[in-house]
């Protein structure tokens, strides 16, 4: 069997770099790709109507577009703070919801000779208090990265906070998960326990994987060191 | 005109080109480069993430467009972002009355020439 070898064609081996290089939410990263691909494709068209062979028109067409090191700190400078905010919604949308599943929680035993622990209790005010203070800063974030950052400038560490605020949303989750199932197991009212349980443990699975992609994006270095070519 | 010299007008280059109505991405590049008469040395790739923040900004909106077979993704001013291209062009002027001044001073008055 023998490998066909194709030549590479630059437009795209210079999309396959970006898009390796890139990391942010998927639909915002496709979106940005394709209309770089299409930007390229344009370019390529145009001085092919004048013309330009193909190949010459795409190696011309990428010289212009800038290297793939040169765009990559702007695309993914917008691509972190897209994360940012899809990570501040989740948790803005979710962590009403853990306070909502305490709130289930106190109402289930009411009436009851069964009470919930004590030191339940006093876990689940400080799983709203985290709870509270991160849809808080949640809320911030969507409002400087939205239309106020027209006025304000965006803080750099902006991305990593709501990333560290989202990670520690979703470990209360967590915990609330496995309180409320375990309070469930001892309670009269039992289903209503459970029902809250199922409630944190999606929170948990839709803020943890968000949060987890806005702290790997926030790590990414904004400036990347580039290795000098021939003729710099 | 060197990129980086570019680089903090350009958010201010797109909102005017973008001024008499929508445009794609490729189009975009062509009407500031066509404005230019090509003076300005843009890396023409940067003004992808630059539409996607203007269009964050609420600057800008956009919405995909079929043409022939092929989608594009069209960009058109907001209200604010007419806003703030007459903010830009004041400030521009300001600017260029202001270094125009010191470069080329023309004689004070009352000076004998």
């Amino acid at each position: 069997m023998s490998a066909v070898s194709r030549p590479a064609d630059p437009v795209e081996d210079y999309v396959a770099a970006l898009t390796a290089a890139l990391h942010g939410p998927a639909r915002a990263k496709t979106r940005m790709i394709e209309e770089i691909r299409d930007g390229l494709a344009d370019t390529v068209a145009a001085y092919a109507d004048d013309g330009v062979p193909y190949r010459r028109a795409a190696h011309q067409a990428v010289r212009e577009f800038g290297t793939p090191d040169e765009l990559v700190e702007s695309c993914q400078r917008e691509l972190t703070i897209a994360q940012a905010r899809h990570t501040a919604r989740a948790v803005a949308l979710t962590a009403p919801l853990l306070v909502a599943c305490w709130y289930l929680a106190r109402t289930a035993h009411r009436g009851d000779v069964w009470q919930l622990p004590h030191t339940a209790q006093l876990l689940a005010v400080h799983l709203a208090a985290i709870a509270t203070v991160a849809a808080l800063l949640a809320a911030v974030t969507l409002a400087v990265t939205g239309s106020l950052a027209r006025r304000l400038p965006t803080p750099r560490r902006l991305p990593l906070a709501v990333a560290w605020a989202g990670t520690t949303a979703s470990v209360a989750m967590a915990v609330a998960t496995l309180a409320l199932a375990t309070a469930s197991l001892l309670a009269v009212n039992w289903p209503l326990l459970a029902f809250a349980g199922v409630l944190a443990a999606s929170s948990h699975a839709a803020v943890a994987a968000s949060a987890r992609a806005c702290r790997r994006c926030a790590r990414i270095p904004a400036v990347r060191p580039t290795v000098p070519g021939p003729c710099a | 005109m060197r990129a980086d010299a570019v680089r903090g007008h350009l958010d201010g280059l797109l909102l005017a080109v973008l001024e008499p109505g929508p445009l794609h991405g490729y189009a975009i590049i062509a009407a500031v480069q066509q404005r230019s008469g090509g003076a300005l040395e843009l890396r023409t790739g940067t003004i992808y993430p630059a539409l996607n923040r203007l269009e964050r900004l609420g600057l800008l909106s956009s919405s995909w467009q079929s043409s022939g077979e092929r989608r594009r993704r069209c960009y058109e001013l907001t209200d604010a972002g007419r806003q703030t291209l007459a903010g830009e062009r004041t400030a521009w002027n300001e600017f260029t009355a202001a270094i125009g001044s010191v470069l080329n001073p023309a004689a004070p008055p009352g000076l004998p020439t």
